[in-house]
């Protein structure tokens, strides 16, 4: 589903990834993790061209990025992007953001988008708040109305950008829970995150990079447990201790 | 003498009328233009292309950086000499709305900057268009920074549009200026001039501060 080649990317003259192997399959969910500043959600962001990488080659879904005559945006259609910071569109409701991509971008009717949009605000428990505006949510239920706006677009990716790093604690289960549930419907997920329950629940695979590189790749029981890096056992002593 | 000062005020009152509607037509027109030409311009001046944007920054700056009586001078005498002859009314259309689009375009290009990167990331995330993302996501934003100045430029054009009186727009001032050549008393017929502005201009001055009021409070709510 998801395949890099050699990727590098520079901002400037800093090297932000570096050389980067990577595959993703259908319906595997993959944790990336690592300190602040080693590119891992300049990774994520690369997946739907948020990024531009200056070399290597990088395909999605069979579409090769590299290439400058692509159709991003029919591309970016098929991918949902959750963000740290949610980035709910403040000036609609809760049911309008969620379907302002269907309608437009898939031509939905309105009564068929609205019929779609309250299904997915259901699915992430927030039928009731589908009036409501960004303002009038907790951080918990706008990240959950970001993911519904995601999936709306019905995507072949999730891809979620530390999801839950904005979130007071008390809020990041109900978050986590819809992530969990859509894993089990077999979505393809790369999740930037540093909450190992998480990683070890449902993740086939979890990433350490550090520095722009990919240093390490396991399921998470090994990578947890016996990391095969020093940078990674320093990695993860730190946010098991924290 | 309060008798004939009224008297005299009855007697010009229907050509001060004409001139008030020759400046409502030279502003309203200008600012229609204006604001059209200004959103699109100031649309671009966001935009990745860097010929693009330098060609807008310039303009804006020259348009901005010259007194506006020259810019309507060059319009209705130099053109002229490279073969575009205008009457004074499209003449002053056509300045009126050069200035009003040079402003315009940068309360755009400011209100479009202020809103958050990460508004055009969700939206592009989500595979509309640019088009689209301006449409539903960046213009609507971008209406709160933009509206208060858009309503302030407005009141300025309106009171920029007594300029075009130098070349012979029979508009509010320059019915001032033909009338105080007929009767002497200077003093109430500039004083007329600058209610009939008011009249029009202060309903937008009103509207800019309520403009700003609303939006203040529901930035605090986003």
């Amino acid at each position: 589903m998801i395949q890099f080649n050699g990727v590098n990317k520079w901002f400037g003259k800093l090297h932000v990834l570096k050389d980067i192997d990577l595959q993703v399959a259908a319906g595997e969910v993959v944790v990336i993790c690592g300190p602040s500043g080693s590119g891992k959600s300049t990774l994520i962001r690369c997946i739907n061209r948020l990024e531009k990488f200056q070399k290597g080659e990088l395909f999605v879904d069979g579409t090769p990025l590299h290439d400058h005559s692509t159709n991003l945006t029919k591309l970016r259609a098929e991918i949902g992007f959750v963000f740290q910071q949610f980035h709910l569109y403040p000036h609609m409701t809760a049911l309008q953001n969620v379907i302002l991509a269907p309608i437009n971008v898939r031509k939905l009717k309105r009564a068929e988008a609205e019929e779609l949009g309250r299904e997915k605000l259901a699915r992430v428990g927030l039928a009731d708040k589908a009036d409501s505006h960004p303002s009038q949510l907790s951080g918990g239920q706008q990240q959950r109305v970001a993911i519904a706006r995601g999936l709306a677009m019905a995507p072949k990716i999730m891809l979620f950008d530390e999801p839950t790093s904005a979130l007071d604690p008390e809020m990041i289960g109900e978050v986590l829970d819809v992530m969990v549930k859509l894993t089990s419907e077999g979505m393809t997920m790369c999740v930037v995150t540093h909450e190992m329950g998480f990683a070890r629940q449902v993740a086939h695979r979890v990433i350490f990079m550090d520095e722009g590189r990919l240093v390490e790749a396991g399921n998470p029981h090994d990578f947890f447990d016996n990391p095969q890096t020093d940078r990674a056992a320093q990695f993860i002593s730190k946010i098991l201790t924290h | 003498m309060m008798l004939f000062y009224f008297q005299r005020l009855i007697e010009i009152l229907p050509f001060f009328l004409k001139g008030l509607w020759m400046t409502v037509a030279v502003s309203g027109i200008s600012l229609v233009l204006g604001t059209i030409f200004g959103l699109v311009l100031g649309i671009l001046r966001t935009s990745n292309n860097k010929i693009l944007v330098g060609l807008i920054g310039t303009y804006v700056a020259l348009i901005r950086g010259t007194p506006f009586v020259v810019q309507i001078f060059i319009v209705f005498f130099i053109l002229p000499e490279w073969g575009i002859q205008l009457d004074a009314f499209p003449a002053a259309i056509l300045a009126l709305s050069n200035l009003g689009t040079a402003f315009i375009c940068e309360i755009v290009a400011g209100g479009i900057k202020a809103v958050p990167k990460g508004q055009w990331e969700a939206a592009t995330s989500s595979g509309l268009t640019l088009f689209q993302q301006l449409r539903h996501v960046i213009v609507p934003q971008s209406m709160q920074t933009i509206l208060p100045p858009l309503v302030g430029q407005y009141v300025l054009l309106i009171k920029d549009s007594s300029v075009v009186s130098v070349i012979g727009v029979v508009e509010l001032t320059r019915v001032g200026w033909v009338t105080v050549v007929r009767i002497p008393e200077g003093l109430m017929v500039f004083s007329l001039v600058g209610i009939l502005y008011f009249v029009i201009s202060y309903p937008l001055i009103r509207l800019s501060n309520r403009l700003e009021e609303k939006m203040a409070t529901q930035k605090v709510m986003l």
